[in-house]
């Protein structure tokens, strides 16, 4: 394609020097909080985002004040661990830095808000001297990498968990540019070293997302990414891992051309070599034939569709050396985080505790924060996190179970978990408002109170215990995956959302839109139709997604 | 017999005289009638050739005034030196004979800055100065408290040192044209000689309209904006306030207008609770008269009495009272008044309530029927309890569309130089206001000049006044360079001062390029920091020895390149 025809992003890309660009005096600007515009592309490519609070633009405006303007750093944490100690410092990060609220995303990673521009290379030290690091948590690279969460999974739940980092590390651009911006790092003397044979000086036409699942719990979404990577697992060992790819559910309201897509499983790869290797290839692919003229077309679901699967396929075995075994049989019965004490197949202990919308936070209900701080304290414990925007207490020697436990019952956390209903434990909320620049609709702001009008509801139709899954995002960008929900609710306008419905509960068939522009009061009277309705027409275990479909309501 | 008027100023005259003077009048009088000297004038007239003149100014009316009288003294062939105060060798004094002083007062009745030392110097000097004949022009304004002040504490000074009088002070009020010139004519016709004896001062400063420029005239405006520019988490408060009149404003950029609070309602009722006072009762006092409620209200000074009038108030109450300074209704509530005392007695003793000056933060030239200012809330401590000040909080509370009255207040030593040349403004805090002016000004006058601006507060985030507007000069090129300083970001506290010695050496190069220097805002500890660091950039940048930074400084205040608005 020529030039001319390439996105801004893509021009800003090239011309950046290793993602360098004019970082450095977009920071020592001392008259904005903001830096430069193409800056603001590139520094996603180091995990961050500019944004601004959007409550208050106008007041600030008012006092002749530049909006709020303050960063959004995402840590690459791939699988979603950290031990206690590294906790214990994004403890102290958050509340020295940014918001307080530690973050928990949908991609089991942490997110600090609120981190004015002076503060970026503070936070990012501090980050590098607890031996994490913000690499290409966003930007059009490898995403974080994710992986189903729970240790008690799967005896061979460590060893898959190894590949989310090993994948990670592959797929991690070559640029030292982070640690000369943002640790002052001396620049190599010889750049040789910086040259990428992956993502050469064009990095990928959009971002690109990878995830490992290990059946039967499909607690990541794994059809959603990029490349979905499911775990094959006999009689307690990993055979190898199915791979499938161009899935992806951001979509543009009005826009036919942009849709929400599952990962097509293209085949089985047994050693480790040839998954890597595949996983390596099909960024190759996508960085080669992905539009770099359109970012909205730019996804890798978008170039599979333009190549239709079989050739994608040829292409990639071909680039491989290899061919890819035909797909081993699978099941996924789950998408659930399994609240509460759990053992692992390692012998030691994991409480799952239910973080409402993943902001952990102290508040009237609950001390999450200080209990987590605590637990972190003693030394006894890590910490992961899911895709569902929860925390699991990990690896807990039984010797140490009821010290933690009775921290965890002090401060609340275990009250909430247990006290939360089955639809508010299974919520997923995008984080949307105030931050979000793209939110047209609150999110993780309003879908408590939401579902807090729901569960009469749910009460009054005897569903209460039925874990219906309910998502909500502020756009349909689909950041809480809620296309991938039994109910589905994506923001139009403010106050306004699209009630999508008929999604199943593993996260394997796509829901449908059913009403568009609903308010509050039209959400809660159709819903309080449809699951009365529900709650006697329904089969013998039939959830309400798969019974929306079988009576055709989409 | 003579009229009235003249009668009372021939009395006023004498009562003013020491007795050598009155017999000198005498005879001076007595020379005129019989039209030739008598031995007193000619006495002068044998020993005058040489005269000098003082001014001691902070808004250049003084000086100016100087400098009018001077050339004025040399078309009657005086030899007259017009120095500035500051530059003034105070040893001198016993060496003068013939020695005019123009002085103004500042703050509350004290001289101004650039007399402070002269001023002190006459108070402690024990030397006498039997030699030196004396008349001093003192300028001021009545709507403060102690008008003219300054003029009246030199003269009284010299009186103690034995010096002689020769013609009585003469305070002149904002509008000082003409009291100056009947102060001029009356000198020269002590030094009259035969043929410049009906030579008066050439009337230029009437003439070319300039004199109305300086009549103190109230302005009726009305409040068409005000925000407090500080963000809802600021340790701060303070106000951009919009004032709209509705004929064109005659201001200039760089000058300030004074406005007269109001005390605060519940105080003023506290007052006539405690005084016993019937708050409708009207009363003439010797400059205003209205019920006690108005006149408490919008007319006398209850905050913060000076010790004077704590003084008289110990008089009219019977109580010993230290000699502080108090709050009215603090006086009343601790030393009561008896019974018997009639309220009017204790209004008497109070002073006017003083103009506050708010320096103009926009330009005529770009919005004629308008004035902006930028105030900050005054906050102190009072017995560790937090307080704020009158007119600052007077302001804040006053909403869109409330009338307003206010005068200009010119300030000739803080103007904008010719559109080329380059300027350096420093103006942490409410500094800023007159900077803004500046800005709005050469923005609409495409000065080809540079413009460099410091500012500084507390956070970068909820404190930076006029955000938006300076990043828009910067883009589009009416700022060449801007440097700001928050102090609460850092734990190392940063002010403007450090980033003029970080960007010191660019600086200096300005300077030397005929840069002009401003700075405007807190007094101290401020500008004085500022001055310091000033002179360490040219100590260091210029190559030069201590002494010599001070002299480069001098010349730059003697070339008007050093030009401070501070308070
Ligand atoms: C934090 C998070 C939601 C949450 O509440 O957890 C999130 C938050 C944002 N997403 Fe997302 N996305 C998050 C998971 C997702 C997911 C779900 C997933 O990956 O499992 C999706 C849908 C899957 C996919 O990628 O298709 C998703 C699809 C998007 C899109 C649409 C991409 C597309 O192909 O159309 C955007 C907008 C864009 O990229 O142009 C986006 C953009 C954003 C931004 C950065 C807005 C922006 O571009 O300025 C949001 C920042 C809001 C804020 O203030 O924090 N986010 N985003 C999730 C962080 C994941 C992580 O740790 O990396
Ligand atoms: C040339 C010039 C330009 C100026 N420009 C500006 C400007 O642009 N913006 C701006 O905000 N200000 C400016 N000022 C300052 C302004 O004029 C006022 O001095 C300021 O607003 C404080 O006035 P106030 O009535 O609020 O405080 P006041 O009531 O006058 O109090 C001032 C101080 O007096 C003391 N005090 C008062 N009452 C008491 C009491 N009861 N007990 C103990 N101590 C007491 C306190 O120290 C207090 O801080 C300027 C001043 C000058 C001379
Ligand atoms: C801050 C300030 C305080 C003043 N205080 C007094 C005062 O106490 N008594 C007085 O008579 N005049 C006072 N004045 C009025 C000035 O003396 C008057 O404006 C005079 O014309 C200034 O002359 P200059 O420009 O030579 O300084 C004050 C003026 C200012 C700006
Ligand atoms: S879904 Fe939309 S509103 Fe929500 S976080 Fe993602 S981009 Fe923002």
């Amino acid at each position: 394609m020529a030039d001319k025809q390439y996105t801004a992003v893509e021009r800003i890309k090239l011309a950046s020097d290793g993602l360098r660009g004019s970082l450095a005096a977009s920071l020592t600007d001392e008259l904005t909080g903001a830096i430069r515009e193409d800056d603001q592309s590139l520094i996603k490519f180091h995990g961050m985002y500019q944004q601004d609070d959007r409550d208050r633009r106008e007041e600030r405006s008012e006092k002749k004040l530049e909006w709020l303007y303050s960063f959004m750093i995402r840590l690459r944490l791939p699988g979603g661990f950290m031990t206690g100690e590294q906790w214990l410092g994004m403890h102290h990060i958050a509340g020295e830095h940014a918001t307080e609220v530690i973050k928990i995303t949908t991609r089991q990673t942490i997110q600090l808000h609120g981190i004015l521009k002076s503060h970026i290379k503070p936070t990012l030290r501090s980050f590098d001297t607890l031996k994490l690091d913000s690499i290409a948590a966003c930007g059009d690279v490898n995403r974080n990498v994710t992986c189903s969460s729970h240790p008690m999974e799967s005896a061979v739940h460590q060893q898959v968990f190894e590949y989310a980092d090993k994948i990670s590390l592959m797929a991690l651009p070559k640029t030292r540019s982070y640690y000369e911006n943002w640790l002052d790092k001396e620049p190599l003397l010889n750049k040789e070293e910086e040259i990428d044979p992956l993502y050469q000086d064009r990095y990928l036409p959009r971002k690109f997302k990878i995830s490992i699942a290990i059946p039967p719990n499909n607690d990541v979404d794994v059809f959603s990414n990029d490349v979905a990577l499911i775990a094959i697992v006999e009689n307690n060992e990993l055979k190898g891992f199915n791979i499938a790819a161009g899935g992806g559910l951001g979509t543009t309201h009005g826009s036919t051309v942009t849709y929400p897509r599952l990962a097509t499983v293209l085949g089985f790869c047994d050693t480790e070599e040839k998954v890597l290797k595949a996983v390596y290839e099909i960024i190759t692919i996508q960085r080669d034939h992905g539009d770099r003229t359109d970012r909205k077309q730019a996804r890798l679901k978008y170039t599979i569709d333009r190549m239709g699967v079989e050739n994608f396929k040829k292409e990639l075995e071909l680039r491989c050396g290899f061919q890819l075994e035909a797909p081993r049989p699978f099941e996924f019965t789950e998408r659930i985080d399994h609240f509460g004490w759990n053992i692992g197949a390692n012998g030691k202990w994991h409480y799952t505790a239910f973080v409402e919308t993943g902001r952990v936070t102290d508040d009237k209900r609950a001390s999450f924060k200080t209990a987590f701080y605590e637990i972190a304290s003693t030394g006894k414990a890590n910490f992961r996190f899911t895709a569902n925007q929860n925390v699991i207490v990990s690896d807990v020697d039984e010797a140490e179970k009821s010290l933690i436990h009775e921290i965890l019952a002090r401060y609340g956390v275990i009250g909430v978990t247990e006290q939360s209903r089955e639809m508010r434990k299974n919520a997923i909320a995008c984080v949307a408002f105030n931050t979000c620049p793209l939110a047209l609709a609150e999110a993780q702001r309003y879908l408590p109170t939401l579902i807090t009008k729901l569960e009469p509801i749910l009460e009054k139709h005897r569903v209460i215990d039925d874990a219906i899954s309910i998502r909500m995002t502020g756009c349909p960008n689909g950041c809480g995956r809620p296309t991938l929900s039994e109910i589905g609710l994506i923001g139009t306008g403010y106050g306004k959302y699209n009630m999508h419905l008929g999604g199943d509960r593993n996260g394997l068939r796509l829901n449908r839109k059913y009403k568009e522009n609903l308010e509050e009061p039209e959400i809660l009277a159709v819903l309080d139709q449809l699951i009365g309705h529900y709650s006697v027409e329904r089969e013998q275990g039939e959830s309400f997604g798969d019974y929306v479909i079988r009576k055709n309501i989409v | 017999m003579i009229p009235e008027t003249k009668l009372h100023i021939l009395q006023q005259l004498i009562n003013t005289s020491s007795k050598e003077e009155i017999i000198w009048i005498h005879g001076y009088l007595n020379g005129l009638v019989s039209g030739q000297g008598t031995n007193g004038t000619s006495e002068i007239k044998k020993a005058v050739k040489k005269i000098s003149i003082l001014y001691g100014t902070e808004t250049g009316n003084s000086k100016k005034l100087a400098l009018q009288f001077t050339a004025a003294a040399k078309q009657h062939s005086l030899m007259a030196k017009c120095t500035a105060v500051e530059q003034y060798r105070n040893e001198d004094l016993t060496k003068e004979e013939n020695l005019f002083i123009i002085i103004s007062t500042q703050g509350e009745g004290e001289p101004p800055e650039t007399a402070k030392k002269f001023y002190d110097y006459i108070h402690q000097s024990q030397t006498q100065l039997p030699n030196l004949k004396y008349s001093i022009l003192a300028l001021g304004d009545s709507s403060y408290p102690l008008f003219c002040k300054t003029g009246e504490d030199v003269d009284a000074q010299l009186q103690r040192l034995g010096a002689t009088r020769i013609l009585p002070v003469q305070n002149c009020d904002v509008d000082y044209e003409q009291p100056a010139e009947t102060w001029f004519n009356r000198v020269f016709g002590l030094y009259a000689t035969e043929q410049s004896q009906q030579a008066v001062v050439p009337q230029q400063t009437t003439k070319n309209g300039e004199a109305k420029k300086h009549v103190k005239k109230n302005i009726e405006g009305v409040i068409t904006r005000s925000v407090n520019l500080n963000d809802k988490d600021s340790t701060r408060r303070t106000w951009h306030i919009e004032i709209r009149a509705d004929e064109d404003l005659d201001y200039d950029a760089g000058d300030s207008i004074a406005i007269i609070p109001s005390n605060r309602h519940e105080v003023v009722e506290r007052i006539i609770e405690l005084g016993k006072a019937d708050p409708n009762e009207y009363v003439q006092l010797s400059k205003s008269a209205g019920t006690i409620r108005d006149l408490l209200t919008n007319k006398l000074n209850i905050c913060y009495l000076l010790g004077s009038a704590v003084k008289k108030y110990a008089t009219v109450s019977g109580h010993e009272i230290p000699d502080i300074r108090m709050d009215l209704v603090d006086l009343l509530r601790i030393y009561p008044l008896k019974d018997e005392t009639p309220f009017s007695e204790v209004l008497g003793l109070l002073h006017p309530i003083a103009p506050r000056l708010y320096s103009v933060s926009s330009s005529a030239k770009a919005e004629p029927r308008e004035v902006h200012i930028t105030v900050g809330l005054n906050g102190f401590l009072k017995q560790d309890e937090q307080h704020y000040g009158l007119c600052s909080s007077f302001l804040g509370d006053l909403p869109v569309g409330t009338p307003i009255t206010f005068y200009v207040h010119r300030n000739r030593s803080f103007k904008l130089p010719d559109a080329t040349r380059d300027i350096i403004m420093v103006g942490p805090g409410t500094g800023i206001a007159p900077f803004r002016a500046f800005l709005q000004e050469r923005d609409v006058e495409a000065a080809s000049g540079r413009n460099w601006l410091f500012f500084g507060e507390r956070n970068f985030t909820s404190d930076f006044f006029y955000q938006t507007e300076i990043q828009q000069y910067h883009e589009t090129g009416v700022l060449q360079r801007v440097n700001v300083a928050f102090s609460r970001d850092t734990e190392k506290k940063i002010y403007v001062q450090h980033k003029m010695k970080e960007h010191g050496k660019a600086l200096f190069e300005w300077l030397e390029n005929g840069a002009v220097f401003y700075v405007a805002g807190s007094k101290v500890p401020m500008s004085h920091e500022v001055e310091e660091t000033l002179l360490g950039i040219i100590s260091e940048h210029g190559r030069k020895s201590e002494d010599a930074a001070k002299e480069y400084l001098d010349h730059l205040k003697k070339e008007g390149r050093y030009q401070k608005d501070v308070y």
